[in-house]
């Protein structure tokens, strides 16, 4: 905190990493598709090392009904408000990708024991605003907008879904959606009035499972889409064609002056480095390339499917996974343009390379991370979304999901499995449940956007 | 011809349940106490995905299943209405064939889903 004002979050970048260590962590995790009659919940693991039950989940915040399917979640408040003394990080917002539910958590009356505040019912949000399939949250000062993924039939392109600071559906976020196909992911970076979302498919397509066949019928995206973000209009669109097939996760720089943004293709496994060039323009060009690797029982080599990239909050390293190779990846950025690999752990996977991690037989690849503030610790977690989990790793039903910690170096790079940390969702007292995206209370290194 | 049909659930013992046929069997049948999954409630995504055994079903407003599903006998029970009396495998037990690894066992052009689905070659 800076001390002039009393709102979310930090005044800069530099001020988040100076923030006090994470103690508590939430993720969520689910039953939807795996057999077990019980509600998705989000779990509150102890991630002190001092305290007796570190690496446990200390709390389990179920929600009201089977089915939901939880997958990303996002803040009502963040650094975005931090001079606006009456916002406080108080709530997450958890939404059911199947159900179309938003779950409104209060994480800040007892952080270790979350409670349900709210449920905006899905078919309210299908009949007000047409929109089906919620993905991302991002609050935007004090507002908060999501994208979903299709319209209230599970059709593309979707939109975004305005809610006030006190969860009341507002509408529609945005002005148009221009020709774009798909939604997915979105980031944007208020000094340069700009927004860019991603391309993942519609809800019809993506929620039974993966078809590879549709990739070529054109039922998967390779377009990034550039908003002018006051009008709330993409403007510009740019097709990346075989290097960009699913692009899912864009990053800015959290640095609010910087233009530079990433994107993780996780067909392709490429990354994509965007810029805005000293002409004006907005640029791309593929920076990162995961090649296929042979596979002794598959007539076709396997993809790495990068579904998750992540900024370092000093904006000097990317992290990328690999779901099916197994690897986690750190790539030094100082020279966006020029990334350099500085370090690589492997854990689960199709490639046979790290199949038990601290004594946990490992079912699925490395999938969601999220990174402290400092850049010290990488909370991984290995279940991508319950159809494509039961079309690859089919032994994730028996075994459920696994959180790792990595320790990483933010000073010269580098990256090891940390042999004190792991949390076994395979012995979760209703039986293996699967993690996925996590978040601290304090803010974390995919929330905060500065103004 | 009755409004009512018999859905006998195999793997839960063969028991039976008399359902209204007009309306879908995701609601008929857990109003009657059945434990079933369910997900998106309007077809769009396999969740609730049962294995129809012996009888006829109408799923026309499903989107969300292939043509090599359907073939397999996968029912979204959300949707689905029964035709006929009908005989089912529920829950994960009948997914042996819903799920394929698509690196491994690729699908043909008749197989996909009906949208871009071509005809089988004869």
């Amino acid at each position: 905190m800076d001390g002039t004002c009393c709102g979310p979050g930090y005044a800069s970048p530099a001020e988040a990493i100076k923030a006090p260590r994470e103690k508590l962590l939430y993720t969520i995790a689910i039953y939807t598709g795996t057999g077990i009659q019980k509600p998705d919940y989000l779990a509150t693991v102890d991630v002190d090392p001092d305290s007796p039950t570190y690496s446990q989940v200390i709390h389990r915040l179920e929600m009201p009904g089977i089915g939901d399917e939880l997958h990303h979640m996002g803040w009502n408040a963040c650094s975005s408000c931090h001079d606006d003394s009456s916002m406080a990080r108080k709530y997450l917002i958890l939404p059911g990708v199947r159900s179309n539910n938003l779950h409104i958590v209060d994480t800040a009356t007892d952080p270790r024991a979350p409670r349900l505040h709210k449920v905006i019912d899905g078919a309210e949000i299908k009949s007000k605003a047409n929109l089906s399939g919620p993905h991302t949250v991002h609050c935007l000062g004090s507002e908060i907008i999501i994208s979903f993924l299709g319209d209230a039939m599970g059709e593309a392109p979707g939109g975004y879904l305005h809610l006030s600071k006190d969860f009341e559906i507002v509408g529609r976020w945005e002005e148009s959606m221009g020709d774009i196909k798909f939604g997915y992911d979105f980031w944007y970076q208020p000094r340069h009035n700009v927004m860019v979302s991603s391309e993942w498919a519609s809800p019809n397509t993506f929620m039974p499972g993966f078809d590879l066949e549709e990739v070529g019928h054109l039922k998967y995206g390779r377009e990034l889409h550039f908003w002018d973000f006051e009008a709330r209009k993409p403007v510009e669109s740019m097709y990346l064609g075989e290097d960009g097939l699913i692009p899912l996760e864009v990053k800015f720089h959290h640095d609010p002056d910087s233009t530079h943004g990433f994107c993780g293709a996780a067909l392709s496994s490429n990354v994509i480095h965007f810029w805005k060039s000293d002409a004006g323009n907005w640029e791309w060009e593929k920076i990162i390339d995961v090649e296929n690797e042979p596979h002794p029982e598959w007539p076709i080599p396997v993809p790495g499917v990068m579904s998750a990239i992540l900024v370092s909050m000093d904006d000097k390293f990317l992290y990328l996974n690999n779901w099916l190779h197994g690897d986690m990846r750190q790539y030094n950025i100082e020279d966006p343009h020029n990334p350099v690999l500085t370090g690589q752990v492997f854990m689960g996977g199709l490639l046979g390379k790290a199949p038990v991690i601290n004594g946990v037989e490992m079912a699925g690849g490395p999938q969601m991370f999220q990174l402290s503030l400092d850049g010290r610790r990488l909370y991984v977690t290995t279940s991508l979304f319950s159809t494509w989990d039961n079309q690859f790793y089919p032994e994730i039903r028996e075994r459920g999901g696994v959180m790792v910690m990595i320790d990483c170096d933010p000073v010269n790079g580098g990256m090891s499995i940390n042999e004190e940390f792991i949390v076994n969702f395979g012995t979760e007292p209703n039986g293996p449940s699967r993690c996925h995206e996590s978040r601290y209370p304090g803010g974390d290194c995919t929330s905060d956007i500065w103004l | 011809m009755s409004k009512t049909r018999t859905i006998t659930i195999a793997n839960r013992g063969g028991a039976t349940y008399e359902v209204d046929a007009r309306r879908p069997l995701l609601d008929t049948l857990t109003e009657q106490g059945l434990d079933l999954p369910y997900g998106c409630k309007y077809g769009g995504c396999i969740t609730c995905a049962a294995k129809l055994t012996d009888g006829q079903i109408d799923q026309r407003r499903q989107v969300a299943l292939n043509n090599r599903q359907l073939g397999n006998g996968y029912v979204l029970m959300c949707v689905a209405r029964a035709v006929t009396d009908c005989t089912f495998e529920i829950g994960v037990e009948s997914h042996d064939r819903l799920y394929r690894n698509p690196f491994l066992d690729p699908l043909q052009p008749h197989e996909l889903k009906a949208d871009i689905a071509t005809p089988k070659d004869t």
